[in-house]
């Protein structure tokens, strides 16, 4: 044993070529060993969600740099590079990704693209929003400008998800998520978008709510044009449905006696409130110019066109404005038509007969008051009145055979006499009216169908 | 630690067998020895290595370097051991044979 001992004296010069060994052996595993050791620390963080991973490996010490989205998650992830064998040291310079107070997310479009911002909770979520928003929105441009943070609430991917998905039914839009309170603004692409996202949004998740919805829906157009060459009045835009179509085309047929209603109205929902009852004074106004327009965009209403008399320019706007719905505005763009030249008493005559061939005045039932329907038709009546202004004409009131006759007698002088009424206040002088009524004692037609009775109610114009 | 092995079982048997060989040579070498203070003072430096290299006191690849240099010192220590083992009981049985003869 002692000679071992004096053996182990002789064992140094072994450490020259052992340490030539060593620089060898350094040389070439280092950078081998380096790279081996980043692989197997990069597969030991595959599973856990981090976000900027950086791995950097000195000899056997690995550097690790990432944001962790939870204290778990960052402890979770160092363990796990610590298990990696043959890994030293670990230096951990990984961080908590911020928190966000409030969590904010956004997502706006404008006229080129859509863009995702504010927070997002998880690199995961952050691309399925992206995803959602390609999925929902086709070939517009997708700007992801989130950026990661914590503290988003529950199911805060399920509501943005959603949020995403009203974007496509806006035009531009901006939404906000703040914690769990939606802000929405913007324009609706279509009628009745504004109503479908308010919809859409009952189903965000429990504990979400719309703190401001602000979407704002194209104006709801309604036209009316008159065209005097083609007689007829062609009714484009919307309605509200089908029971409010059906009323205005009614209203119309009463109220253009002498045109034939073209139906192009289409029915959509977002009407404001009191479309209809707005709309048929509007197409009263209308039915009292001899040729123009009218145009309903929202709650405004502007009428254009000529009208028959000077009179009838102030009258159509009173009483367009008289009989509007609160909150709806009126424009009146009315001028007079040019008189039309005038006639000696037998042409006038034929052309009040002509006039009354094409329909009957209105009175509201059992009474002298004229319908409002009527109102294009005496317009026509004064205006071919002025044509011959100086031909003296008995207006003659007629009713049906129901009732006793001199009921039936007083309700006909009554009602020639607010026909005249009309025709004074219109300009024309009163010395050239008589009101006359004759009962139901000269029916053209049998009392004893409807028809028949419909017939029997009339005015006549005698011109003298 | 059994990584590093697996890993660099190649130098490190490359490094046994240089001191095998080492203690082979070592047993019937004339030249002088290191004194025992020396040998204390490679010893105590040994040790001073190793306690580093324990606490992992130098970082990166530089302390990849002493551990790998730890390794090889310790294989190849290891290594001649046997090395002179065997070669003393040669010598010793040939010097056995020689008187006999």
């Amino acid at each position: 044993m002692r000679r071992f001992f004096q053996w182990t004296h002789k064992w140094w010069p072994g450490l020259v070529p052992l340490a030539v060994l060593w620089v060898a052996a350094l040389w070439s595993t280092t950078a081998p060993l380096e790279r081996e050791l980043a692989a197997r620390a990069g597969q030991a963080l595959e599973g856990n969600v981090l976000d900027q991973t950086q791995l950097g490996v000195s000899g056997r010490d690995l550097t690790f740099a990432a944001a962790a989205f939870s204290r778990e998650g960052r402890q979770s992830a160092v363990a796990a590079i610590e298990a990696v064998p043959g890994i030293r040291l670990v230096i951990d310079e990984s961080r908590l990704v911020p928190e966000a107070r409030p969590f904010v997310w956004t997502v706006e479009r404008d006229v080129v693209r859509v863009t995702l911002g504010g927070n997002a909770p998880l690199p995961a979520i952050r691309a399925r929003l992206v995803e959602t928003a390609r999925a929902s929105l086709g070939e517009v441009e997708i700007a992801d400008h989130m950026r990661l943070a914590r503290g988003a609430p529950a199911r805060f991917d399920a509501a943005a998800s959603l949020l995403i998905e009203q974007v496509a039914k806006l035009k531009d839009a901006r939404i906000s998520l703040s914690d769990t309170a939606v802000k929405l603004s913007g324009m609706a692409r279509e009628l009745g978008g504004r109503e479908a996202i308010a919809a859409a949004l009952k189903g965000l998740p429990p504990g979400y709510s719309v703190a401001a919805n602000v979407i704002q829906a194209p104006p709801y157009v309604f036209q009316a044009n008159k065209d005097p060459v083609a007689d007829t009045v062609t009714l484009t835009g919307n309605v509200p449905d089908d029971t409010a179509k059906d009323h205005i085309i009614a209203a119309a047929g009463r109220k253009f006696f002498n045109e034939k209603v073209v139906d192009q109205l289409r029915t959509s929902i977002g009407a404001p409130a009191g479309f209809v009852a707005a709309a048929i004074p509007a197409l009263e106004a209308l039915s009292r110019v001899s040729t123009g327009s009218l145009v309903i965009s929202d709650r405004e209403i502007t009428v254009t066109g000529d009208a028959l008399y000077a009179a009838a320019v102030t009258d159509i706007r009173l009483n367009l404005l008289s009989h509007l719905p609160k909150d709806w505005r009126a424009k009146t763009e009315i001028t007079v038509r040019p008189a039309v030249g005038p006639v000696d008493a037998t042409v006038c005559q034929d052309l009040l007969m002509q006039l009354m061939g094409k329909a009957a005045i209105r009175f509201e039932s059992g009474d002298a008051t004229i319908d409002r329907d009527s109102a294009g038709l005496l317009d026509r009546v004064v205006e071919t009145a002025m044509r011959c202004p100086s031909a003296p004409i008995d207006v003659i009131g007629h009713t049906d055979a129901e009732g006793e006759e001199p009921a039936n007698q007083l309700l006909s002088e009554r009602r020639a006499q607010a026909v005249v009424d009309y025709l004074v206040k219109a300009g024309l002088p009163p010395e050239r009216f008589t009101a006359l009524g004759a009962g139901s004692l000269r029916p053209v037609a049998s009392n004893a169908t409807v028809e028949g009775r419909a017939q029997n109610r009339r005015i006549e114009f005698v011109v003298r | 630690m059994s990584f590093l092995l697996t890993y660099l079982w190649g130098w490190l048997a490359a490094a046994w067998f240089l001191g095998f060989a080492m203690g082979w040579i070592s047993v019937v070498s004339h030249g002088r020895g290191l004194s025992r203070a020396t040998l204390q003072q490679a010893l105590l430096l040994a040790v001073a290595l190793l306690a580093l290299a324990a606490v992992q006191a130098v970082p990166g690849r530089a302390g990849y370097g002493l551990d790998l240099a730890l390794l090889m010192l310790a294989a190849y220590v290891i290594g001649c051991v046997p090395g002179a083992w065997l070669r003393g009981k040669v010598v010793a049985r040939n010097l056995r044979r020689s008187a006999r003869a």
